[in-house]
């Protein structure tokens, strides 16, 4: 982006938009850097008003120590060397040399011990927390020839090495210092006409970087969840029908290793949760002998469903669609062909395309890169480990639904479903899935970490977060419903269930559980209608008996009169707020 | 208006967003009581980036106007 655009961009921002309100805390003239991170973050949340603060020039630490207003949605730290000690910088004419070298090392090593410290006194109910490590050359202040790493800067990047753990183990974001590195080298970074003259050490094409990826940290993108590839060409190297099954390759001796790459990334991708499904055009005996070599790289029961024939990838990634119950937005789809991929975006509005690139390395590399990108989590739950299980369940439980007469087949289901009643921001399942889930959602509003964590209005809040085992086998943690109590009414205000945990009449416990546990005489739903939520809506309408619109109230004995029986064993449990 | 004048009252639009843009020609720090240091700051980025020139921070002072500061352009693309 250029600065020129960073300025229109900040511009441009809706009068009437929910703020969204970002501390930039560093030591540095914030303007370019704070200019790119605010363009950055808007453009990925258009409909907020972005509002930037910092603090005093030259007093990093002290910024991050004042930053415990619960006004902030993100706290985001841009660390240098000279905030740890003023003289690792080139404003400052503090002497170098060796005398200096102890008292600098050990004057940097206080400054991480108290920013550190200052960190720990964000409370994460009041905003995220994303850092950048220092991203400039440290001056040549030591007495080694630059091509030598002195003592004390090994010491320093230690310090670094054991801060940055400190920060990840406190669950805060921490941009890569080699995606920086790949998107800003070294050596173009330091503007020391800049930095001298006006305090802003950065080029412009440093804070631009620097600003996207911390922007990247505030705006948190939800990943996608499912992977659709192509074989030939893609998942291996060759025909499979032409050559037959042994003949495809995707090793180093045959030189289509790029192959094996994707199959590797697959499989972590896999491992990870995400769905892979295949659509292939190919006779399905053959893809299935090809698919049960050993040394596939994938394991084929992460591979869910496989669609291998003659008929357009279209009507295939379709099937997967709904086999994985969820929305084509959510979805990458691999081929080699542009054909292919163009006639999938055509029918599949929202999928992610991308094209498998055989013989361009550089092009390979960067795909896998880009395919990791849009499956990044910070984080991997248990629902995660057990997703594609859970999917094939579902199927189960839909051959056998449909042979059984609903209530002898609900009964017999040994269902259990436990309840947590949570603190906010106990479970980042919670917030995962109320940002992920469309069908089953209240009113679709997204949540950002902070907001989430934050108690909702009102003296008695309540936070629900539902999880569910049968005979098929467990389906995580897959409701989430939060709401807090004024008078002898419980407002609900989020509402959120997994489509994977559809007909099973979970909807129903959780708001018995809802009445029981608060002894409320109603419920009020803050609805939205969304293109997507036709579910929530047709509960709604089945609990009230007319079409929701806006907020929609449910009493007890509508409740009582709508809720059918219900054969699931009940488990609760219940966490103590942080404060006791 | 020429080429170089297009782009620079570009630069000055998205320096100085609430100025109406047929004032922008006759803008002055005199006249702008928002053009202070940071906004000074802020235009050398715009301009170094728009032109890709380095600007002398020794003539800052002097490119207190979008005039001179236009003399100062096309003297700067014209060397």
């Amino acid at each position: 982006m250029r600065f020129i655009d960073a300025l229109k961009t900040l511009q441009g921002q809706p009068l009437d938009g929910e703020p969204l309100r970002i501390c930039l805390a560093c030591g540095f003239t914030p303007l370019h850097l704070q200019t790119f991170l605010g363009a950055y973050v808007r453009e990925a949340m258009p409909q907020r008003s972005i509002e930037l603060a910092n603090g005093l020039y030259g007093n990093l630490v002290g910024t991050v120590e004042a930053a415990t207003d619960p006004g902030n949605d993100a706290l985001v730290v841009a660390l240098e060397w000279f905030d740890l000690d003023p003289r690792l910088g080139y404003r400052i004419a503090g002497a170098w040399g060796p005398d200096a070298t102890a008292d600098i090392v050990a004057t940097a090593n206080a400054s991480l011990d108290r920013l550190g410290l200052a960190l720990d006194g964000v409370p994460r109910s009041s905003a995220s927390v994303v850092l950048s490590m220092p991203t400039l050359p440290l001056p040549p202040l030591f007495h080694t020839a630059g091509w030598q790493t002195a003592d004390a800067e090994a010491a320093l990047e230690e310090m670094i090495a054991t801060f940055r753990s400190r920060a990840l183990a406190a669950g805060h974001a921490v941009v890569s210092s080699q995606r920086l590195a790949e998107l800003s080298p070294l050596a173009t970074r330091h503007d020391l006409k800049a930095d001298l003259l006006s305090g802003a050490p950065y080029t412009l094409p440093h804070a631009n970087a620097l600003g996207m990826l911390l922007a990247q940290g505030v705006v948190l993108r939800p990943p996608k969840k499912g992977l659709i590839t192509d074989l030939d060409d893609t998942l291996w190297s060759g025909l499979v029908g032409e050559v037959g099954p042994e003949a495809v390759t995707w090793d180093l001796e045959s030189h289509t290793a790029l192959h094996g790459l994707f199959q590797r990334l697959l499989a972590s991708l896999a491992q990870e949760g995400v769905l892979v499904a295949i659509a292939s055009k190919n006779d399905g005996a053959i893809v299935q002998q090809a698919l049960r070599r050993p040394d596939l790289l994938i394991r084929p029961e992460q591979v869910h469903p496989v669609e291998a024939h003659w008929e357009a990838k279209s009507g295939s990634v379709d099937r997967i669609l709904r086999a994985w119950n969820i929305g084509a937005d959510s979805v990458v789809f691999v081929d080699d062909s542009a054909i292919e991929l163009a006639e999938v975006a055509a029918a599949h509005p929202g999928i992610e395309t991308i094209q498998f690139p055989t013989r361009d390395y550089s092009a390979g590399r960067a795909m896998l890169q880009r395919i990791r990108d849009l499956f990044g989590k910070p984080r991997i739950s248990d629902e995660d480990r057990i997703r594609v299980a859970s999917i094939r369940t579902a199927e189960a439980f839909t051959r056998e639904g449909r042979e059984s007469a609903p209530d002898a087949f609900l009964a017999g289901l040994g269902a259990t479903i436990s309840l947590s009643f949570e603190q906010p921001g106990d479970d980042p399942r919670a917030l995962e899935l109320i940002n992920k889930t469309n069908q089953f959602n209240l009113n679709g509003i997204r949540h950002t970490e902070s907001d989430w964590a934050r108690p909702p209005m009102g003296a008695d809040p309540l936070l629900v977060v539902a999880s569910y085992t049968d005979k098929f086998g467990p389906l995580g943690k897959i409701a989430v419903l939060r709401g807090r109590r004024q008078g002898a009414t419980l407002r609900i205000d989020a509402w959120v269930m997994s489509c994977r945990a559809f007909a099973r009449r979970i909807e129903y416990q959780c708001l018995r559980a809802c009445f029981d546990d608060r002894s409320v005489d109603c419920i009020e739903f803050e609805f939205l209608r969304t293109e997507k939520n036709g579910p929530l809506r047709e509960l709604l309408r089945t609990l009230t008996g007319h079409e929701p619109d806006g907020t929609v109230t449910v009493t007890r004995q509508q409740f009582a009169a709508a809720c059918p029986a219900l054969y699931h064993t009940v488990l609760r449990t219940r966490s103590v707020p942080a404060d006791g | 208006m020429d080429e170089i004048e297009r782009r620079l009252t570009t630069c000055f639009a998205g320096v100085f967003p609430d100025v109406p843009v047929a004032e922008l020609r006759r803008l002055s720090q005199a006249s702008n009581a928002s053009w202070d240091s940071i906004t000074a700051i802020t235009l050398v980025a715009v301009l170094e980036e728009e032109f890709g020139f380095e600007l002398d921070f020794e003539a800052l002072p002097e490119l207190d106007s979008f005039e001179r500061v236009l003399n100062y352009v096309r003297g700067q693309v014209e060397r």
